[in-house]
């Protein structure tokens, strides 16, 4: 019995020896990888974008793995699905696993904070290796649109990602509901571009149709319908107060000539007139004009719109093709900026080019920069829009004939390109933190603006409330900013 | 034959592998949050230099703090859940008791949401919360909405522990009771809730530690809001940990502020429980 229990142990001890051995020299994982796919180098790639979202993100996945798997074919190309909720824990937990993905999407919130802390690869050499591409393979500044080369270098300008998407924040109109109201109005009618024949082209709105906020106002108001309670039926214009709701400030603090952050990311600038204008006048069409539906957590503005019971909602130019799937195919709604406020000038909105960016630890660095290189050229640009629907960042995008051919089919994509060229850059520090200092203020003064103008709320003003988000939002940027100092430094990159 | 010092031995071996897991995953953790607290600590940068006391300091006294703020919230979850929690699942338990048929049918009913995802519930509560008179949107029904779907997901479980306690009551002292001519109220007051004294302590005790560590329902419904009313202690450790940069010391320094919170919660309770006799066959 002894000897038994003996000759037991023993074995187990040396058979978790052995296999701990084998683990750590990465045998183990190299046999799975060659039984899984024949192919000797793996290429890691993360997204939040699942290809189980839809068919459409299938097709466009499979597309973009297709053709690179065929250009290089000892590449096994494998997508791993990450939550974008859980994105930054999830990474920065496998970097310091020594499990890093090879290649992945950030998000232009993480972008700049990924790369101060030393988890992005600087990818100058890189695009100065690859100089003397031309056409649809160049990779460049001068390729892409200049509100998507923005967030992706440093203000020395290190590049550490390549733009992917271009994306807006923008007004989304109900065509249907307009071309209704225009009958009998000619101030609606006057927002719709015109045919050669002179009458209004219900399919497209002029990009400077709305003028400016009062001229906004007057529209929403007349597109505000009331039941015989008075409730709103038919709103104008849609306000979420919650939680990420309250994030619709900043797109109206820049149409009135503000930003929420001055550049280096070191201070709030949204506590002025500008953002006290913009937040009072969003406050305003709910509580004054009341042209919106009532706040409600559970009330997505999105799914109103597509209801068909909102005119107007601001959400972001990435929504049409969202919109024609959830209403099985309705596509009569279009695009504009947010018209400037009595500080602004222009058509305003915030831009971002979310990128791909590729790990410092990434054993195959070849390898994800061809990933980037076909993804973020011209070729992924016309898969995503062939499959999703989506505009790009490439400016020759624009001068392909798909990309017309998707225009004429889909006219709420018409004004998109207009839009993403006159964005601000969006405010990329810190923005979780910032979010939770600065986003419940936002909803108190949405929520409780009669009692705050009544001088009974938790704020005595709306520039007292602006000021003390902004001093808590300072203390964010001002808490990383030393910290960003000591990581850059360490690295030999600091101020 | 095994020989009496390795006889010995056999015990430790057998608990040999479930402590190694509670020293690596527990108490190395806590260790590992101990020293990240004392520490500026990003979770890919690592450490930025020692912090001393800042991470507490700043955690009680700054201005941008919300952690005296979220504990208040926390200890008012804490009350609703555990007031609610022992004025549903005792009753439910004795009610449960009296069925003559179907008693299994019933505990496996109540037991059902004990053993379903957190966020499940979540997203449930939050549609149902949106049709009963918008519960979420204001700051002063946020909460005690947030504490409803807590008792509702744990009344079953407790409900369990009371009906396993009220099982262990010797019948003869009921038997006497009535003999005596004590009616239903003073049998349940002189007899009942004094023998579930340990299984009253229990589920006093858990459902205190469980509220403490209120997460999935906050995160899920309320994001800590409308204007933070939701705003608890956990939440704001999992948001500074996790989606801010840097922020892994502060948010340690939080997490040992919230076990001493508990400890000490803790530690009342037990005194002031066993301060009297328990009831001894």
């Amino acid at each position: 019995m002894y000897n038994r229990l003996r000759v037991l142990l023993i074995s187990l001890v040396l058979g978790l020896v052995c296999l701990g051995a084998l683990w750590r020299s990465g045998v183990v994982w190299a046999w799975g990888m060659k039984a899984g796919s024949g192919r000797p180098v793996q290429l890691k790639v993360w997204d939040w974008w699942s290809p189980s979202a839809n068919e459409e993100y299938g097709e466009y996945f499979a597309a973009v793995e297709k053709v690179y798997e065929e250009r290089y074919p000892d590449v096994d190309v494998v997508l791993q699905i990450v939550p974008f909720g859980n994105y930054v824990q999830k990474l920065a937990t496998a970097m310091v696993g020594s499990a890093p993905p090879d290649v992945f999407q950030s998000s232009v919130y993480w972008a700049e904070g990924f790369y101060q802390r030393g988890m992005l690869l600087s990818l100058d050499s890189l695009l100065a290796q690859a100089a003397a591409d031309t056409g649809g393979q160049r990779l460049a500044q001068g390729v892409f649109l200049p509100s998507a080369w923005r967030h992706n270098h440093t203000a020395e300008g290190r590049v550490f990602g390549i733009p992917q998407i271009i994306d807006a924040q923008c007004l989304i109109w109900n065509l249907d509901l307009l071309e209704k109201a225009a009958q009998e109005d000619e101030e609606i009618r006057d927002l719709f571009e015109h045919l050669p024949d002179g009458t209004p082209d219900y399919q497209r709105l002029h990009f400077e149709g709305v003028r400016d906020w009062e001229h906004f106002r007057r529209l929403v108001k007349k597109l505000t319908r009331y039941g015989q309670d008075g409730e709103v039926v038919q709103a104008g214009f849609a306000i979420n107060a919650y939680s990420g709701g309250a994030g619709m400030f900043p797109p109206w603090l820049a149409a009135n000539g503000g930003r929420f952050q001055n550049e280096a990311g070191t201070r709030a600038l949204f506590a002025t007139p500008k953002g006290v204008e913009a937040l009072e006048f969003m406050a305003r069409l709910y509580w004054e004009d009341k042209v919106c539906p009532p706040f409600r957590r559970q009330i997505a503005d999105g799914e109103l719109f597509e209801e068909g019971k909102v005119a107007c909602i601001a959400a972001g130019t990435w929504t049409g093709k969202d919109i024609i799937r959830n209403t099985l195919g309705w596509r009569n709604f279009a695009k504009t900026a947010f018209p400037p406020g009595p500080r602004g000038s222009g058509q305003k909105t915030l831009t971002w080019g979310n990128m791909l960016v590729i790990s410092r630890n990434c054993p195959n660095v070849e390898a994800a920069w061809e990933y980037v290189r076909l993804v973020c050229g011209l070729e992924g640009n016309l898969l995503r829009l062939k499959y999703l629907g989506y505009n790009g960042p490439r400016l020759d995008l624009y001068q392909t004939p798909q990309w017309r051919e998707a225009a004429a089919a889909r006219p709420y994509l018409a004004n998109v390109p207009q839009i993403c060229l006159a964005g601000d850059k969006l405010r990329h520090t810190e923005i979780i933190a910032t979010d939770h200092q600065a986003n419940p203020v936002f909803e108190t003064l949405l929520l409780r603006y009669p009692e705050i103008v009544a001088g009974q709320g938790p704020y005595s003003s709306v520039a007292a409330a602006l000021k003390e988000a902004a001093g808590n939002v300072d203390q964010v940027y001002g808490r990383y900013h030393q910290q960003a100092q000591g990581w850059l430094a360490r690295r030999g990159e600091g101020e | 034959m095994i020989n009496k010092g390795w006889r010995a031995l056999i015990p430790y071996l057998y608990l040999a592998p479930a402590l190694s897991l509670a020293l690596i995953f527990s108490l190395m953790s806590m260790g590992i949050s101990m020293w990240t607290s004392f520490h500026h600590f990003d979770a890919f940068a690592g450490s930025a230099g020692y912090a001393g006391w800042e991470n507490y300091r700043r955690a009680l006294f700054a201005a941008d703090s919300y952690c005296w703020l979220a504990l208040r919230h926390t200890a008012y979850y804490v009350v609703l859940c555990a007031v609610g929690v022992l004025l549903t699942a005792l009753p439910l338990a004795l009610l449960c008791q009296k069925v003559r048929w179907g008693q299994a049918l019933f505990r496996t009913l109540y037991f059902l949401p004990s053993i379903t995802p957190g966020v499940v519930l979540a997203l449930v509560f939050y549609h149902l919360f949106g049709v009963w008179g918008n519960l979420l949107d204001q700051p002063r029904t946020a909460m005690p909405a947030l504490a409803l779907m807590g008792v509702w997901a744990g009344a079953g479980y407790n409900m369990v522990l009371f009906l396993a306690g009220l099982t262990e009551i010797p019948q003869h002292l009921y038997d006497a009771a009535r003999v005596d001519g004590a009616n239903a109220w003073q049998q349940f007051w002189h007899i009942t809730l004094p023998m579930l004294r340990n299984t009253l302590v229990f589920v006093v005790v858990m459902t205190i530690i469980g509220a403490f560590q209120v997460f999935t329902s906050v995160y899920i419904m309320t994001s800590g809001g409308p204007e933070r009313s939701t705003e608890v202690i956990a939440y704001t450790i999992f948001l500074n940990a996790f989606a801010v940069a840097g922020q892994m010391g502060y948010a340690s320094a939080v997490a040992w502020l919230l076990f001493v919170v508990v400890a000490v919660f803790v530690a009342i309770q037990m005194r002031v429980f066993r301060s009297r006799k328990v009831y001894d066959e």
